[in-house]
């Protein structure tokens, strides 16, 4: 009896100690990255316009400086909200400045940072969709009246800059109390696109820059929407208050010949150089 | 002050007023009926429940003493507890069992005593079988020589036969027997079957509703009940209310409604005192009207056995009267609504003066002779 | 393939368990054996994740990590980092939302063993430590299994508050059930579905071991 108990019992010893010791490894672990040599990976907040565009910017700045980068995308809104609540990044890259401003108001990030590239939008629809590409939207205020619309997918206007300029250009065509019905919302604008693309939506009003990722062509067609339409999506990305120096290096190689090749590629506007 | 003495006293949730003791080698039984505490003292002494007062001492060992705040958990105990469900460990052999007991033994000992153990009770040859393997008198076997283990100072035991089957139990009586021999320790046995209280106890303690009745040796408690409470306790049937009433001429009656009855009457009892008695159904003749103490109407007739159990409702207060007569007596003629005479032979009354120091009913918390120092509630028989 | 969000899973599950292996054991007897006041509200408390949204507990657990509350700015000053958004947070988070997975099969297990076997133990001469080494956990440790087990499991495809108080930080809150999702929106469904098929596995392991173990050991029954 006593045995079994002491053996039972120095088993569990054991583990438990194996436990506490590994766990500083385990913080460290994940805490810190398969650090190189060198400096540990900056950490990157960004909008999910640049789903596609930022994982080759990142690979040239690796190649070029020999500093890693990890991402993480998703809606401003919602990017800027958990910096705000302490998420440890370096970097962020919003989609829309009005949200970098306000995290700098908030003294979460160093400011002024810089703008990158402008966004366009696209009206996205699947092979299949019973709608037509028709920037000027007449075919879409046609299928809202026969019928044809079933789902549509515009980005969360409520934290994601897509989201919000596609409802510009909803309400600027007038349809925009007609669709709503219709509407499905993603939690920031590649959920939408993947909406779209799903063939779950007839189509939606995405990025460009989604629209330009490759693979793309062989399951959709997507037609530029008049950048007059909606308000300005003015990218601009900041160090945040978290950030070390070499963070800063990563804001200036954006403004490089060789990123803003990619940034074009991907359909971005690009500010004049020096701007 | 060696064996053990308990005296428990609270007002609820389960009332108790008791104060005994067991000397060593002595079985004491404690019988009553559910409700009636006993369970409760039992566990009271094993340190498994906790009274709001009172005092536990073994072997001069002080247990539990409410007023100094003492109280040792039953692993601090030396007692030895047979549980009437068993509470075997199933995950370990009858031997895994007894040995969880032998805490106390250098480990290197402990295999060879608990197969000594095993063998006393006659299960040597089970040792490695778990319980659920084992039937119930097995069992309670393993469970005994579980309590025997730990070389207890009390040993006690919850309705340990309640559980198994007649012929079992009386085997196991036999092995308790043996085993008492052997052990110089109190015993305490807490059963509702006063028959088995009569085979094992020296001495018996009728229980009721937390205080004692009436203890002594089981035959004398059983013959001479000091109270109608006691008397109904050990299973008196016919008890009846009246006065006693003495001649000058030494002889002594009780004057039972309107009838009067010739007794022998104990020398104890004052005369025009109120007291019960009781008539066992057996003693019970009938006569003729004219030489009968008692007439009545024959209310029911049953057979139980070889057995006529006739209940009579007497003249004139109706008062219920039960008569046990060998079926090869019983006439035809006493059959419901027939009118009989009955009497009562005097050798077979048994008086009991009411309101005695045990008697129950007369109520009240604390009414029968408060405690004193040693806290002696019960009385004892003559 | 994402082998750091895999690694990332099947480390909170690891810890989980490790934690919760003997806060599950201490509660769950505490609750078997004993009744106290306020014993009802303490076990609806435990049930609670079991019905409430991840979403609900992943918003009271994101204020109360957040810079203004008080366990917020202990952990600052404690460790100089937001316990929001960082494995730590997620870590605490998880043992929270598998209380019930961790206590309830347990305090089961524990109720299942008849009070006068423990009495039996203590008037055996064992204490009350004792009686938990050598009666309960013998005789219930196929429960606690279960609790680890599916504490375990449920970590591993816990999402809605993992999403919310951890976000999708790669290599520090991003586990494997994050990256599925994040590879679904990032077009990627090779790689989603490849992680998908091999979470579905572990899951399907680990409760079919977990029962084939628990039946071996069950008591044999009387002939």
């Amino acid at each position: 009896m006593k045995g079994t108990l002491s053996r039972i019992l120095a088993i569990a010893q054991r583990w438990v100690a194996a436990a506490a010791a590994a766990m500083p490894a385990f913080f460290a672990a994940a805490g810190g990255a398969q650090a190189m040599a060198g400096a540990p990976p900056l950490r990157i907040a960004a909008a999910s316009d640049l789903q596609f565009a930022l994982p080759e910017i990142a690979a040239a700045f690796k190649a070029e400086s020999g500093i890693a980068v990890r991402s993480s995308f998703g809606s401003s809104g919602n990017l800027m909200r958990q910096i705000m609540a302490g998420a440890p990044f370096d970097i962020f890259l919003s989609a829309d400045e009005a949200y970098a401003q306000r995290l700098i108001a908030a003294g979460d990030a160093r400011g002024p940072g810089l703008i990158y590239a402008a966004g366009r939008l696209v009206l996205l629809l699947p092979k299949d969709s019973p709608l037509r590409l028709d920037p000027t939207l007449d075919d879409l205020r046609a299928a809202l009246g026969d019928g044809r619309l079933g789902r549509f997918a515009i980005a969360n206007p409520a934290h994601a800059p897509y989201g919000m300029r596609a409802r510009d250009v909803l309400r600027r065509a007038g349809l925009w109390e007609a669709i709503a019905p219709h509407l499905v919302y993603g939690e920031n604008v590649a959920q939408a696109a993947q909406f779209a693309l799903s063939g779950a939506a007839a189509g939606g009003i995405v990025a460009y820059s989604l629209a330009r990722a490759p693979g793309i062509d062989a399951r959709a067609r997507s037609v530029l929407l008049p950048a007059d339409r909606h308000r300005p999506l003015r990218q601009r990305a900041v160090l945040t208050a978290l950030a070390p120096p070499a963070a800063a290096r990563f804001l200036g190689f954006l403004a490089s010949p060789t990123a803003r090749r990619i940034l074009a590629r991907y359909g971005f506007t690009l500010p004049r150089e020096g701007s | 002050m060696s064996g053990l003495h308990v005296r428990l006293r609270q007002a609820g949730p389960i009332p108790l007023a008791v104060a005994f003791s067991a000397a060593p080698g002595e079985l004491v039984a404690l019988f009553g009926p559910s409700g009636s505490g006993k369970s409760t003292i039992l566990r009271a002494i094993a340190g498994l429940y906790r009274p709001r007062s009172g005092r536990i001492a073994v072997d001069g060992t002080v247990w539990f003493d409410a007023g100094r705040g003492r109280f040792l958990p039953p692993w601090q105990r030396r007692v030895g507890l047979v549980f009437q469900s068993y509470a075997l460990f199933p995950h370990l052999s009858a031997r895994g069992n007894v040995m969880a007991a032998l805490g106390h033994l250098p480990r290197a000992a402990r295999r060879a005593r608990a197969q000594e153990l095993l063998e006393q009770v006659h299960l040597a040859a089970l040792a490695e079988r778990r319980p659920a393997m084992l039937s119930g008198g097995e069992q309670q076997r393993v469970a005994l020589a579980r309590a025997l283990a730990r070389e207890p100072h009390v040993l006690l035991l919850d309705e340990p036969f309640s559980a198994v089957d007649r012929m079992t139990r009386e085997s196991l009586y036999r092995e308790l027997a043996q085993i008492r021999r052997r052990l110089a320790v109190p015993a305490i046995l807490v059963t509702h079957d006063l028959e088995e209280a009569c085979l094992l106890a020296d001495r018996l303690c009728l229980l009721d509703r937390g205080r004692i009745l009436q203890e002594g040796p089981p035959a004398e408690v059983v013959a001479r009940p000091v109270s109608a409470a006691a008397a109904r306790a050990v299973g008196h049937r016919n008890i009846f209310s009246g006065r006693l009433v003495r001649d000058p001429g030494g002889g002594a009656g009780i004057a039972w409604c309107t009838r009067r009855l010739v007794v022998d009457a104990p020398p104890a009892i004052p005369d025009g005192a109120a007291v019960d008695w009781s008539i066992p159904p057996h003693a019970v003749e009938f006569t003729s009207a004219e030489a009968g103490d008692a007439t009545g109407t024959v209310i029911e007739r049953l057979r139980l056995g070889e057995t006529e159990i006739i209940r009579l409702a007497l003249d004139p207060d109706h008062a219920t009267l039960t008569v046990h007569l060998p079926s090869s007596e019983a006439q035809e003629a006493l059959a419901p609504g027939a009118r009989v005479a009955c009497r009562f032979p005097a050798a077979a009354i048994h008086v009991m003066l009411q309101g005695d120091a045990a008697g129950a009913d007369a109520g009240g918390d604390g009414g029968n002779g408060g405690a004193d120092e040693t806290g002696a509630w019960q009385a004892r028989s003559p | 393939m994402d082998w750091s969000a895999l690694l990332l899973s099947l480390k909170l599950g690891a810890l989980t368990v490790a934690f919760l292996l003997p806060l599950g054991i201490g509660i769950g007897r505490l609750l078997a054996t004993r009744d106290f006041p306020g014993k009802d509200l303490v076990e609806a408390l435990i049930a609670l994740p079991l019905i409430l949204p991840p979403t609900v507990l992943g918003y009271y657990l994101l204020v109360a990590f957040g810079r203004a509350a008080p366990l917020g700015v202990l952990w600052q000053s404690l460790f100089g980092h937001p316990l929001a958004f960082s494995f730590e947070g997620l870590l605490f988070a998880s043992l929270l939302f598998n209380l019930p997975f961790a206590i309830q099969p347990i305090q089961r297990g524990f109720e299942a063993i008849a009070p006068d076997v423990r009495e039996a133990a203590a008037c055996c001469g064992l204490r009350p430590l004792a009686v938990l080494a050598r009666v309960d956990l013998p005789l219930a440790w196929p429960s606690v299994l279960t609790a680890m087990v599916l504490s375990f499991a449920h970590t591993l495809g816990e999402f809605g508050v993992v999403l919310m108080v951890g976000g999708n930080i790669p290599g520090e809150t991003r586990t494997i059930a994050i990256a599925i999702y994040d590879r679904v929106q990032a077009f990627d469904n090779a790689a989603a579905g490849i992680m998908s098929a091999l979470l579905l596995a572990i899951a399907l392991l680990t409760i079919a071991l977990s029962f084939a173990l628990g039946r071996r050991l069950l008591p044999p029954r009387r002939p």
